[in-house]
């Protein structure tokens, strides 16, 4: 039987949404008890690896419609504008209070936070620390949330299941990495905030923890996931390992350039080229559009050719080494560690690489998913503020805005929830440990290799849902994800040991990515039309009449069935998207 | 193609063994990358842990050839030819199992610090902070408790002086005490509590760190000055007179 703690509220994932959601929840009630459960230690979480800023409206220049109109724009018309509102409207205080917590932004001489310019933002708005702005949040999130005693953590422990009881989430099993035991947590609200899944593709800037587990759990639990197609393709990452090179090197003044030495940009309606960055133009542009006129310029074959496949080059040679020095010394550490290049001297090589998903667990304004007692925020949830293109930088101030709202609207439903389940959940939890042992723990001779399983369901991905779509490849790519999931029953597992078995979680990450790999192929297949990051070279227009809706998929035995919701349209009607 | 070997530390705190292995290597390789490619065939039950590969995340922290490094960030062709590569788990922490340790200590140690307490904002709702006062932090911040300088330093390494906080707790304090929105006075803590006199500024720890802070001269020497200063232990006096300084901590040595 599984030892198991109660909590008021369980939150899985302890990245910069679980933090702050932790936190909005002790602050609404000291009396409420929180849990966190990470598979990995909160400060290993991905956030840290966010590197350009957060944006908000700061200035006198800038204006709250201002953010919203260009947030609704570059998501090409998809995000919800109420929500949209929301986010916009609550990101100043939220920016300054974990100032306020010690998170050192990064300033101007009169002693004001300083804002940079980014992708596809109309003026400056984006506030940074150095560029490791999701590393200093993170950690000022995580020390803050030592202040608070009823704050627990359960750290180095994966999920592997939700419990519900009546309809309801109460709360969750997970694997204890140290002891390899199956234990349980009942809550009356659980607030999944597990971050992204790029790692269903080969090529990704996502770490090796984001297989989207909270995702696979909410799908599982029969919560809907919502425009799942939309995967965001950052233009310049590393070719190989796909490290990030942050777009704040274009908002300093980077230049892409194609085999030729040729800005390549102006040919696709981002010109004319000026010397200095200006705001939507050129290399500035939105991520989406950039990445498609890389894969052009591939086809024109103007692009290079490497080891691992084409490139373009990021060139910063003229901004100088001071600027570099002091706005972006994390880009030439990377660049001379991995790359063996100095980007004072030397141009640097990048690709479109996957980077962030749109899509995610569906939920409202503060969290809350169509499953009684279940939460969702940041970038495992889609609210929806970044549509068919999240513009960069308003991810880390989701994750604030809708963290803090989801804690606080969980910690209201638990205060008014009964103590606790109708039925004790032992028996239930007792199933998910049988499960587990029988289907990977104490299993016997699989023939298949774990690799084998991930490195076919990556390509399948590349190959069928890449930067250009179309109904064909979609349609090999979701065969393919079928049939890997057959053969996924057939899987190896060599390590029988219980102590801090990674195969086994790897194994079951492996479980989490499948599913989605055929949420998101599905959604893609269906949305016969082009918008945002979803280009269907079949279909190259945008199609208001037919699709100017959110895609809902549900998992069914059978396979993902597809949805549709209506997206909210406030005050900013569907034009054309130009730059 | 070429070759190298690795002896990788294998076992737990009840058995455990060196095993031997040898992989194809290649430019830009990193020990990580070996030890993925031990997992991917010959140990898939190696453990290890590991998330961003971009030094950024600090889970994998170990010990190569007796040094404490991060795994992602250490290539493999620093190292002689021909010799075997040694991996081991950081030694100073209790195992778990391979190279991975029970890092827990520092989280009970991190608790025992008083967090940040800013002073009221201005009229506006805001703060204003100039740039120097924020570099100054920021170097501090830069942390990513990877913990390989807690493994090196050898109060807790060699004599087991565990009411000494660690270099990782005293550049965490020092952050807080150079941060222009604090309030909170934690001298007396940093003497008793958290035992700055036991490091006896060996510099190890800043040999180690990955992110290049100078945990030393910027952290532990103003901090060590603070405490002096606040207590008049003779000797501080001793120290200072040494060093020839006045007990001026507002400002980290260059
Ligand atoms: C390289 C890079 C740079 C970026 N730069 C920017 C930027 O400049 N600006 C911006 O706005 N956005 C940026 N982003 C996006 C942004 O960083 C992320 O969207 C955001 O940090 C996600 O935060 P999160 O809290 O939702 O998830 P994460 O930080 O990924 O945290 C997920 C948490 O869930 C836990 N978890 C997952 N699965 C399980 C399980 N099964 N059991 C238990 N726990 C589990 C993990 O342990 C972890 O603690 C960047 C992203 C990348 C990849
Ligand atoms: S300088 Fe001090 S803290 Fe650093 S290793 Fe030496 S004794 Fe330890
Ligand atoms: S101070 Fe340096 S060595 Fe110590 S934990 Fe932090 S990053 Fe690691
Ligand atoms: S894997 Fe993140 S620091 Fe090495």
């Amino acid at each position: 039987m599984p030892t198991s703690v109660t909590h008021d509220i369980l939150i899985i994932g302890g990245g910069g949404a679980g933090l702050r959601a932790a936190i909005a929840a002790a602050e609404h009630s000291a009396k409420l008890s929180i849990g966190i459960v990470s598979k990995v230690y909160p400060m290993r979480s991905h956030t840290v690896s966010a590197e350009g800023g957060a944006a908000g409206v700061m200035r006198d220049n800038d204006s709250l419609d201002q953010h919203a109109k260009d947030t609704i724009f570059g998501a090409d018309f998809l995000a919800d504008q109420d929500a949209v509102e929301i986010l916009v409207n609550e990101a100043p205080g939220e920016l300054i209070q974990i100032e306020h917590w010690g998170c050192p932004w990064s300033r101007d001489p009169d002693g004001r936070i300083s804002v940079r310019s980014f992708g596809g933002m109309s003026v400056d708005r984006t506030v940074y620390a150095a560029d490791k702005t999701g590393f200093h949040m993170l950690h000022t999130l995580f020390q803050t949330s030592l202040k608070y005693e009823s704050i627990h953590r359960y750290d180095e422990c994966f999920v592997t299941s939700i419990l519900a009881d009546d309809g309801k989430a109460r709360g969750v099993t997970f694997i204890n990495m140290y002891s390899g035991q199956v234990q349980l947590i009942t809550a009356k609200a659980v607030i999944i905030c597990t971050g992204g899944c790029g790692r269903i593709f080969p090529f990704t800037t996502n770490a090796s923890i984001k297989s989207g587990d909270g995702m696979a759990l909410a799908y599982r639990s029969g919560v809907p996931l919502k425009d799942m197609e939309f995967v965001q393709y950052h233009p310049t990452g590393m070719p190989g390992t796909g490290i990030l090179i942050t777009e704040a090197s274009r908002g300093e003044g980077g230049w892409l350039v194609n085999k030729d030495g040729y800005r390549y940009l102006q040919d696709y309606g981002l010109g004319p080229p000026t010397d200095t960055p200006v705001h939507r133009k050129m290399e500035l542009g939105p991520r989406d559009i950039l990445s498609r006129c890389h894969m052009q310029e591939f086809q024109k074959g103007r692009t290079f050719e490497g080891p691992y496949g084409h490139y373009v080059h990021l060139d910063l040679r003229h901004i100088g080494e001071a600027v570099i020095d002091s706005k972006l010394p994390f880009v030439r550490e990377l660049s001379r560690n991995y790359l063996g290049i100095d980007p004072v001297y030397e141009p640097i090589p990048v690709r479109p690489v996957v980077h962030y998903m749109m899509g995610g667990i569906h939920t409202d304004a503060d969290g809350k998913t169509p499953m009684d007692g279940l939460f969702a925020a940041g970038e495992t949830a889609c609210v929806s503020v970044n549509g068919a293109n999240r513009l960069g930088s308003n991810s880390l101030t989701e994750l604030l805005v809708f963290g803090a709202r989801a804690g606080r609207a969980a910690a209201q439903y638990a205060e008014q929830e009964p103590a606790g389940p109708s039925q004790p959940l032992d028996a239930l939890a007792g199933d998910e440990q049988r499960r587990l042992e029988q289907q990977y723990f104490r299993k016997e001779g699989g023939k298949v290799r774990i690799s084998e399983i991930r490195d076919a369901m990556q390509h399948a991905m590349e190959e069928g849902v890449g930067v250009y779509r179309n109904e064909e490849d979609l349609l090999k790519t979701c065969q393919t994800l079928r049939d890997l999931r057959h053969r996924f029953s057939d899987i190896r597992i060599e390590d029988k040991t219980d102590i801090f078995n990674t195969e086994r979680t790897t194994v079951l990450e492996l479980d989490y990515m499948l599913d989605l790999a055929e949420a998101i192929a599905n959604s893609a297949l269906q949305r016969k039309e082009s918008r945002g990051s979803h280009t269907r070279t079949d279909y190259p227009d945008r199609d208001d009449e037919n699709f100017l809706k959110h895609t809902m998929v549900l998992r069914t035995p059978e396979g993902p069935k597809i949805e549709y919701a209506p997206v909210t349209i406030t005050r900013w009607q569907p034009e054309e998207r130009k730059y | 193609m070429a070759e190298a070997t690795l002896k990788i530390f294998r076992g737990t705190a009840e058995r455990s063994e060196y095993q031997t292995f040898s992989v194809p290597t290649y430019q830009g390789m990193v020990v990580l990358d070996a030890v993925h490619d031990i997992q991917a065939g010959q140990a898939p039950d190696l453990a290890v842990r590991w998330n961003c590969k971009a030094g950024k995340c600090g889970s994998c922290g170990a010990e190569v050839n007796g040094n404490p490094r991060l795994l992602c960030m250490t290539r493999m062709d620093q190292y002689p030819a021909g010799q075997p590569i040694v991996v081991e788990p950081m030694r100073r922490f209790p195992l778990i199992r391979d190279l991975v340790c029970d890092v827990s200590w520092n989280y009970e140690v991190n608790k025992r610090i008083k967090p940040l307490a800013p002073k009221p904002r201005e009229a506006d709702g805001t703060y204003r902070m100039q740039q120097y006062d924020i570099d100054r932090v920021q170097e501090f911040h830069k942390c990513i408790e990877c913990f390989l300088c807690q493994d090196v330093c050898h109060v807790m390494r060699d004599h087991g002086k565990y009411d000494f906080a660690g270099p990782r707790f005293m550049v965490r304090l020092a952050a807080l005490a150079m941060h222009p929105l604090d309030t909170v006075d934690r001298l007396r803590d940093l003497r008793d509590a958290q035992g700055i006199g036991y490091c006896n500024i060996t510099k190890c720890c800043t040999e180690v760190c990955p992110e290049s802070i100078s945990i030393t001269d910027n952290a532990i020497i103003p901090l060590k000055e603070r405490v002096a200063g606040e207590f008049y232990d003779p000797l501080a006096w001793i120290w200072r007179a040494l060093r020839g300084k006045k007990a001026d901590t507002r400002n980290p040595v260059h």
